[in-house]
């Protein structure tokens, strides 16, 4: 992190520029007007306030394809790139006609033909044809999505170096893991360890909980507190310029029975055959598959997404089984892969991991070991 | 309680200050109840039958559910989405797996559902069949955001064009229950409390980001559920000239937490957030590191305090935006006293800033238009600066009520002194 805030490095900013021109053309869009904080950074390269959660669609950022010029929604130039000078920043605005006379001035807006949104609001929908008169407005996630699809080498040096932030988050979260302990305590720890690492940005804050011996993915409505004969669930994730990584670990709380040495067997038999899915040319829902393969049910999350700024494709979800057939893993993918097994009486085993696809076969970026208690 | 132990904004300002009976820990089910009543008022006032909300906020407001957010990369493709219909006490809540305990939103079965994903077609495709037994003919539909599947599926999805939700939900929001009042000053508690502890390590050579650490550690220590945005403790320039460059010529503000360590004598303006069962706390003060207020950083608060003074003594229901911009000027000797890219106040609730602004580019016709209910909630943050002294800013959060205002804050304003106080 540093002491300084500084723009993305020059090579990130302008291998992701020239993988989003070459989709804005095979996607036919002359501008793309975008809302959405990954999509921001992925074209500005500008570190911007993290604030936690969804928001609603506004102008932040417009990226115009015969220029290569970009409008930045920033108050000051402090991480901003050289190639974005001053007179195409813009402050915030709360009255929106205030957004549709700036952006009117941005040279290519009365002629562009096919504008692209990453999201809209009814609202926008309105306003956006008073900045861009000629033009249809079209959805432009297609566009970003395929762009940041595959990672570069330096978008997974980034992601490692995130990941590396997360785990160690992870390993302090496991130290203070004995009974009487309480999920509040361990989310505090991880937390503070991400930020202590020099990541005050979280991508996840659900960060320890004990699993449900009563139910598969429910949380167990008690107070919070760790007891001995407990599976307890620790996540971290976080966002380190940009890029999320993500970890997850499941810890027993005492000397393991049979039965938690069987459920760790049943998370490892599933384990390999996930791994093994992730292989290019593969369609994304051989991780699915792998469930069935090992006799396990699907659990109610995601089994693996794409990692990057956010959630990247593939999403491969039990309720997006036709698009997960339809979507192929490629060289260049970078998976949050999950591996989730539940036994009543017991509780649940939750792992996860960062995983890239070569073309000659998974890599795990993670370092952490699979422990089982 | 007397004045010796009071802190906070009622050592600074007495005219108008009333209390309010609120409860210590909200009353979750009474909330519910009470937050759906006035939903349904507000689409009733807008001629709307169905809201579907996507936003995260929306959904924590429309159905009473919280859950540690995640950040905004992953939360648009994970996150719980609500559909509101007229006349039907209980939203509808699709809820992902990650997101949130359907056990704690008191809805009955038949209104809990798994997961959708609107951002894939499939997804919005099975949304589409379930929203379709739950739209009466012909209603009008309103709708918080769009993503591109919903676009593209038209009017399979939404079989009329949909208005915005964002002027139904926002006159919801606007006057807050007393258990949604709790559940903010019960953040506001717990930031406080964290931030107390954090200011007592403020030492020279301190780095920024360990001050954010200890931050979260102990706000989630205490029973935050969420870290709204990135801790902000910015250095302050010696001069505006000396600052970072912004489209204002004013000072830029917030400035990002890097590793920085802080020297002493440093002036910081802080910035924090936490949510309490999905309800904001917002916190700022100014802090010298390892140092007393010279005269000329002291005469910048009683400046300060002078100005906020003046905003509350004609803060009550009825009052308007206008009416405080106009106060906060005058006090502050002609010149507004906010940074020209924000504002003199605002509201909070789910989210950390919400409706309304006071002193944005909406106008004065709109700030004089925008008249206070009680039960309203607002965040003053008016700021001072004279170069050399590094200014002040600080934040504090009362309810209008029909004859004043009762404080949610009560945080010292520590080095510097309050002389005189009421």
């Amino acid at each position: 992190m540093g002491t300084e805030i500084e723009a993305d490095g020059r090579a990130l900013r302008l291998s992701r520029r020239a993988r989003a021109i070459a989709q804005m053309e095979a996607h036919d869009l002359d501008i793309l007007v975008l809302g959405r904080q990954a999509n921001v950074r992925y074209i500005s390269g500008a570190p911007q306030l993290w604030v936690v959660g969804t928001r609603p669609f506004g102008p932040i950022c417009s990226y115009v394809r015969a220029t290569g010029e970009i409008h930045l929604n920033s108050t000051w130039d402090e991480g901003i790139p050289e190639e974005i000078p001053h007179e195409n920043l813009y402050g915030f605005a709360w009255n929106p006609m205030t957004l549709v006379g700036i952006m009117a001035k941005m040279k290519g807006a009365d002629t562009a033909r096919r504008v692209g949104t990453d999201a809209l609001t009814p609202m926008f929908a309105k306003l956006l044809p008073m900045v861009f008169p000629q033009a249809e407005l079209v959805d432009a996630e297609p566009a970003m999505r395929a762009a940041r699809r595959v990672k570069t080498s330096e978008e997974i040096a980034a992601l490692r170096r995130a990941l590396t932030v997360a785990e160690e988050a992870l390993a302090k979260g496991a130290a203070e893991l004995t009974p009487g302990t309480t999920e509040q305590h361990l989310a505090g720890v991880i937390l503070e360890a991400e930020a202590a690492g020099g990541v005050s940005t979280p991508a996840t804050q659900d960060a320890a909980w004990v699993t449900s011996k009563d139910h598969p993915w429910r949380r167990e409505r008690g107070d919070g507190t760790v007891r001995a004969g407990d599976l307890v669930a620790l996540s971290a994730g976080v966002l380190a310029d940009g890029y999320v990584a993500e970890v997850a670990r499941t810890f027993y709380i005492g000397e393991p029975t049979d039965a938690v040495r069987s459920l760790y067997r049943r998370r490892d038999h599933l384990w390999d055959r996930l791994i093994d899915a992730c292989r290019p040319g593969n369609p994304a829902s051989a991780l699915l598959d792998a469930y069935a393969q090992a006799g396990e049910p699907l659990p109610a999350m995601p089994v693996a997404h794409g990692l990057g700024l956010g959630f990247d494709p593939p999403v491969v979800s039990p309720a997006l089984r036709a698009t997960a057939e339809r979507d192929v893993l490629a060289d260049g993918n970078v998976l949050a892969v999950t591996g989730y097994v539940w036994e009543p009486g017991v509780g649940a085993v939750f792992t996860r991991d960062a995983v890239v696809i070569g073309a000659d076969g998974p890599t795990v970026l993670t370092q952490t070991s699979k422990g089982a208690w | 309680m007397t004045a010796a132990t009071v802190s906070g904004v009622t050592q600074i300002a007495r005219t108008g200050y009333s209390r309010l009976d609120i409860p210590d820990e909200p009353d979750l089910d009474r909330m519910r109840r009470e937050v759906s009543a006035r939903l349904q008022a507000a689409m009733a006032d807008h001629g709307v039958d169905v809201l579907v909300l996507l936003g995260n906020s929306n959904v924590i407001y429309a159905t009473g559910i919280s859950w540690p957010l995640a950040d905004a990369g992953l939360s648009h493709i994970e996150r719980p989405v609500a559909v509101v219909v007229a006349g039907d006490e209980h939203p509808h809540l699709f809820l992902p797996f990650r997101e949130g305990s359907a056990s704690e939103s008191g809805l009955p079965a038949d209104h809990l559902n798994g997961p959708v994903y609107l951002e894939f077609e499939e997804g919005v495709g099975d949304f589409a069949r379930i929203l379709g037994r739950l739209l009466p003919a012909g209603a009008t539909i309103a709708v918080d955001e769009l993503t591109g599947a919903m676009r593209r599926a038209g009017s399979a999805l939404f079989p009329t064009e949909p208005v915005d939700a964002a002027p139904v939900i926002g006159a919801a929001k606007l006057v807050k229950t007393i258990d949604q009042i709790s559940c903010i000053r019960r953040a506001c508690q717990i930031t406080e409390q964290a931030v107390a502890e954090i200011q007592k390590s403020l030492v020279p050579g301190v780095r920024q980001i360990d001050l954010s650490a200890e931050f979260v550690r102990r706000t989630f220590e205490l029973g935050a559920t969420t870290n709204m945005f990135d801790s902000i403790w910015q250095v302050m320039p010696t001069s505006k000239a000396a600052g970072t460059w912004t489209t204002t010529g004013d000072l830029a503000l917030p400035l990002l937490t890097t590793e920085r360590e802080v020297a002493e004598g440093d002036v910081l303006w802080t910035d924090v957030s936490i949510a309490y069962r999905g309800y904001c706390s917002d916190h700022g003060r100014t802090w010298i590191v390892g140092q007393d207020p010279t005269p000329a950083q002291q005469a910048q608060f009683d400046k300060w305090r002078t100005i906020v003074d003046a905003v509350l003594s004609v803060t009550k229901a009825g009052a308007s935006c206008g009416d405080l911009g106009r106060a906060a000027t005058a006090a502050a000797g002609g010149q507004k006293p906010w940074l020209p890219h924000f504002y003199l106040g605002h509201g909070i609730g789910t989210s950390a800033a919400e409706m309304p602004m006071i002193g944005t580019d909406l106008g004065q016709e709109w700030d004089d238009n925008f008249v206070f209910p009680a039960g309203m909630l607002l965040v003053f943050e008016p700021v001072v600066w004279e170069d050399g002294t590094g200014g002040y800013r600080g934040e504090e959060i009362v309810v209008v009520t029909d004859d004043g205002w009762m404080p949610l804050t009560a945080y010292p304003y520590d080095p510097y002194e309050v002389s005189n106080g009421n």
